[in-house]
């Protein structure tokens, strides 16, 4: 059996001794899976589970001497927690139901009409998904607060000031910012939606009002999922309740939760039973989702429907539609962008002195002064380790989900993906530095808190369920039959990955690097709580540039860092269209 | 062309030994016991319908499943058992998938160079193989091309190619054509044919569509319910089904009723709407006993007028339908009703008729059992796919 061309046995036959190791390895088939999900369990589950336990039995953690108690839950009913307790519920409510109709308007304008600009309004909607909660409202502050830019230029908006530093303007803030989760959940519904529902109204002998009501109805899986994800995302909202919100003196209850955890002396118990009023109010808005759908049937989609025609706008609804769409764009992104942009430039806002000149000054100051360009250096080194862990990590998540009959295993990874991305982020940092803080690790010889180490793992468990999910769509989409064909063509376990997956996985796994990237270079929560002491991150040196009144150099390193990402992902998608190969830049890419 | 033809340095086929393969998912029982031998260079194809096991038996071949039990031995050499498992690019063989599992960043030619990395040829060499491979199936043409700038039955032959480039000694094919249309399923058929027995392989092909099995096989197994249930040359599953099922799986016009006048070596005679019918039916059975017989397509005919038979049954045509080379009816008679019963003339809807069978295109089986004719299935001890089978 030799290979007449070259005179050498096929590889893999006739049995080598390499062959006897694969057959004795194989008898370890599970290893992998289970070294995975001790990981998971350490970075997603035990933390988490802990700090919830320490609610009910203090005891069990030296936290206090009872055993069982509700003593938490009941101080979490009382005084200033009483009172974020419901202010979160109010802000919830209110940020759902705007950001749910915005997102409806927004949605059907750009799907089902000709409304000039439509992709730069779909990208508007991402940059507002990616634009973190604390920037949005730390741009609206630098704008309307006292000595800020609208005072130094001389407009004095004290009654629109007052009314925005309340519940009014954390709403306004969360809404916008919940504005691209409802755009997403309801133009993809509306896109699947077939034109024949529409008709079939009209030729029975109803008008557009009779179709536009059925049209709602038809829409209402995603419309009520707009409004569990927007409830959720506002509840569990840190960026809001760090700045805008406490700044306003409006507590709310991922804040009194911080502050809890910060308090001294620390009071996890009561922290814990906050995170559990969190974490039912989103159970809430699932189990309301889930009441309202239960009993009827949304299938709407099949491969005979017909998609439907856009609408023509008379001149009067198209400019009324560009005018509503430039509004959100300047609530949303505009008024902060502008505030963090024109406080940057201005001579020492914030400081008590009286004249302020537009000057270059500030960026200057960041990039020599080692306290704030450390932070920008130390974060976006945190980002890139943390992308690249986080998109391994997911890849092979997304794997195990998307896997043929990987039955329990599955399933379990995927409720806990869920879970967690539904866990508020601050509850996830308390839960990192209760467990990781208790004496059992110091005993074993584990010294993770305040190390950078922890801090990325922290980072790490943010990211990983939204980026699993993020990539389950692309993963699922692969057929196996690809990597099989791989395998059975004779290439090894990796070897096939790299060479049969990977290059059609490969654009989906550079978005993904991306938006954590993104995303961990402006963290807060995470952040917060377990930045190493004398090493603040970015999100960390601007709260405390802001604290200090450097409002100038505070918001000069957040243009810094926006711009920096923003250089980033640029990098890497061009990195990715000079160096890949060109088949793997054909896939998924529009002729 | 150039270079050698695949064919010039073709290694032999793995010799394939399955014994008890179990497979499960979950509670589900795929694969129930199966035991089989494939002879080196033999062309077995896998034959059953939907959910018999046959494509989890060919992944477990390929060794991208695992067995549950049993063990799984090319020659003499353990491939897979419950507990041990080589993995698919240790076993020397290729695959051609029903949905082609054609790399799509990848041309045709970089689909077709990937599986002769394992041979280790230096780059010219395997170059020039795969070129030749692609000219062996007519799409050299093509080679640049990316699969999705391919017709279906282009990226079939890709597939082909691919599978066939490295001289594997087992080759698998997963219902390769099931995806393409009549034509050139048929054209596609000959080619795999053709360069599957020049590569001098072993084959393994899985299908559920019996003229696609009986075109191709040195032998076919019959699967049901994960479990071979009859092994053998294309002939012999066609003329001795050893089960109803295999039977009505391999090609029924109808069945009907009736009950045993009189049995002789092979044949009995059954009473059917008053009519002695003789049909085949390998074991002994009893006067009177309640008989099924099982009619295939090319066993009927319809009397003509001038004709007079004792045995033909009468009935009333329900249906004709225009073949081209002439009508087929659907018959509704006594005793039951027979589909695609020839006849170069057009019968009309209603007319009364009758229907001429012939006696070796009848199977009968006893109506309490269905596994009358079992005995004609391979003895004990004798590996029946190692009969060489004659061509129809």
């Amino acid at each position: 059996m030799v290979d007449t061309l070259t005179g050498t046995p096929p590889v893999g036959w006739p049995e080598s001794r390499k062959d006897r190791v694969w057959l004795a390895l194989s008898r370890f088939r599970g290893a992998p899976l289970a070294a995975f999900w001790v990981l998971i369990v350490v970075i997603l589950g035990l933390p988490v589970l802990l700090f919830l336990a320490v609610a009910f039995s203090p005891r069990l953690f030296a936290q206090g001497p009872e055993w069982f108690t509700l003593s938490g839950f009941s101080q979490a009913f009382t005084g200033t927690l009483l009172q974020g307790v419901v202010d979160s519920l109010f802000v919830g409510v209110m940020s759902a139901l705007a950001a749910t109709a915005v997102g409806f308007a927004i949605a059907w304008l750009v799907i089902r009409t000709d409304l000039p600009g439509r992709r730069v309004w779909t990208g508007v909607m991402f940059a507002l998904l990616l634009a973190p909660s604390y920037l949005v409202a730390l741009g609206w502050e630098r704008l309307l607060e006292p000595s800020g830019v609208l005072d130094v230029a001389g407009f004095h908006l004290d009654g629109f000031r007052s009314l925005f530093y309340g519940p009014f303007g954390v709403i306004v803030v969360l809404s916008a910012k919940g504005v691209p989760f409802a755009f997403l959940a309801i133009s993809g519904a509306l896109r699947g939606l077939g034109e024949e529902f529409e008709s079939a109204v009209r030729v029975h002998g109803g008008g557009p009002i009779a179709a536009a009501r059925i049209l709602v109805g038809l829409l209402a899986p995603a419309i009520w999922s707009a409004l569990a994800i927007v409830f959720a995302e506002s509840v569990s909202d840190f960026g809001v309740a760090a700045t805008l919100a406490n700044d306003a003196h409006f507590p709310v209850a991922t804040y009194t939760l911080y502050n809890a955890v910060q308090a001294f002396p620390i009071q996890f118990p009561i922290a814990a039973a906050v995170g559990w009023i969190l974490m039912g109010f989103v159970v809430l808005a699932l189990f309301a989702q889930n009441r309202a759908l239960r009993t009827r049937s949304y299938r709407v989609l099949s491969g005979r429907s017909r998609p439907a025609r856009r609408l023509r706008l008379s001149p009067a609804a198209r400019v009324t539609g560009l005018a509503a769409m430039v509004l959100v764009t300047v609530v949303g992104i505009g008024v902060p962008a502008f505030g963090a942009v024109s406080a940057s430039l201005i001579n020492g806002l914030g400081s008590l002195i009286t004249s302020h000149g537009l000057t270059l000054a500030n960026y200057g100051r960041v990039l020599s002064s080692a306290s704030l360009r450390d932070p920008l250096v130390y974060s976006s080194q945190l980002a890139v380790v943390t992308a690249t862990i986080t998109v391994v990590l997911a890849a092979v998540s997304a794997r195990v989900l998307s896997r043929r009959g990987s039955g329990v295993s599955a399933r379990v990874l995927d409720m806990s993906l869920l879970a967690a991305v539904a866990l508020p982020g601050i509850v996830f940092a308390a839960g990192y530095i209760f467990t990781f803080n208790l004496p059992l690790f110091s005993q074993l010889g584990i010294q993770l808190y305040g190390t950078t180490i922890l801090l990325v793992v922290g980072y790490i468990a943010t990211a990983l369920p939204a980026t699993s999910r993020v990539l389950l769509g692309s993963v699922s989409q692969v057929q196996e039959s690809l990597a099989e064909a791989g395998r059975v063509h004779g290439g090894g376990p990796l070897a096939a990955w790299r060479r049969t997956v990977l290059p059609v996985l490969a654009r989906p796994l550079v978005a993904a690097w991306v938006l954590v990237f993104a995303a961990t270079l402006l963290e807060l929560p995470m952040s917060q709580l377990l930045y190493p002491p004398g090493s603040p991150t970015v999100s960390v040196a601007i709260e405390h540039a802001l604290m200090n009144y450097d409002f100038s150099g505070g918001t000069a390193m957040e243009v810094i860092a926006v711009l920096g990402a923003l250089v980033v992902v640029g990098l890497a998608w061009g990195v990715f269209r000079l160096l890949a190969p060109p088949g793997w830049r054909r896939l998924g890419s529009v002729p | 062309m150039t270079g050698a033809p695949i064919s010039a340095e073709a290694q032999a086929g793995h010799t394939v030994e399955i014994r008890g393969a179990v497979k499960r998912y979950g509670k589900t029982s795929v694969l129930a016991g199966v035991d089989l031998d494939i002879p080196a260079g033999r062309f077995l194809v896998l034959l059953g319908p939907s959910g018999s096991g046959k494509t989890t038996l060919a992944r477990c071949l390929a060794g991208v499943e695992r067995l549950d039990g049993g063990s799984i031995r090319f020659g003499s050499r353990l491939v897979s058992d419950g507990r041990h498992h080589l993995p698919p690019e240790r076993r020397n063989l290729a695959m051609v998938f029903q949905d082609y599992a054609l790399w799509p960043h990848l041309t045709a030619l970089g689909n077709v160079s990937y599986a002769l990395r394992r041979r280790r040829l230096p780059g010219e060499v395997a170059q020039r193989r795969a070129k030749d491979a692609l000219e062996e199936v007519g799409l050299a043409v093509f080679a640049n091309r990316y699969p999705h700038e391919l017709s279906g039955g282009q990226q079939q032959r890709v597939a082909l190619a691919r599978a066939v480039v490295a001289r594997p000694g087992l080759l698998l094919f997963d219902e390769p054509l099931s995806n393409l249309d009549a034509d050139l399923r048929e054209r596609l058929r000959v080619q795999i044919a053709t360069i599957a027995r020049d590569s001098e392989a072993t084959v393994v092909y899985i299908t559920h569509d019996q003229s696609e099995a009986f075109a191709l096989a040195d032998d076919i197994a019959v699967l049901d319910n994960g479990a071979v249930v009859q092994i053998g040359p294309p002939e012999q599953i066609y003329r001795q089904p050893a089960t109803l099922f295999v039977a009505r799986f391999t090609g029924s016009a109808g069945e009907l009723l009736g009950r045993v006048l009189g049995f002789e070596t092979g044949y009995a005679t059954i009473d059917v709407a008053g009519r002695p019918l003789r049909v085949r039916c390998a074991s002994q059975v009893v006067v009177g006993t309640a008989m099924r017989v099982l009619v295939r397509p090319a066993a009927t005919r319809v009397l003509a007028e001038r004709e007079v038979s004792d045995t033909a049954i009468p009935g009333t045509v329900v249906d004709v339908a225009y073949r081209g080379r002439g009508y087929e009816h659907v018959v509704a008679c006594a005793g039951g009703s027979l589909a695609a019963v020839f006849d170069s003339t057009r019968r009309p809807r209603g007319s009364e008729v009758s229907v001429l069978l012939d006696p070796d295109g009848c199977v009968a089986y006893s109506e309490s059992f269905d596994t009358d004719i079992v005995s004609i299935t391979t003895p004990k001890g004798v590996e029946p796919a190692r009969a060489r089978a004659v061509p129809a």
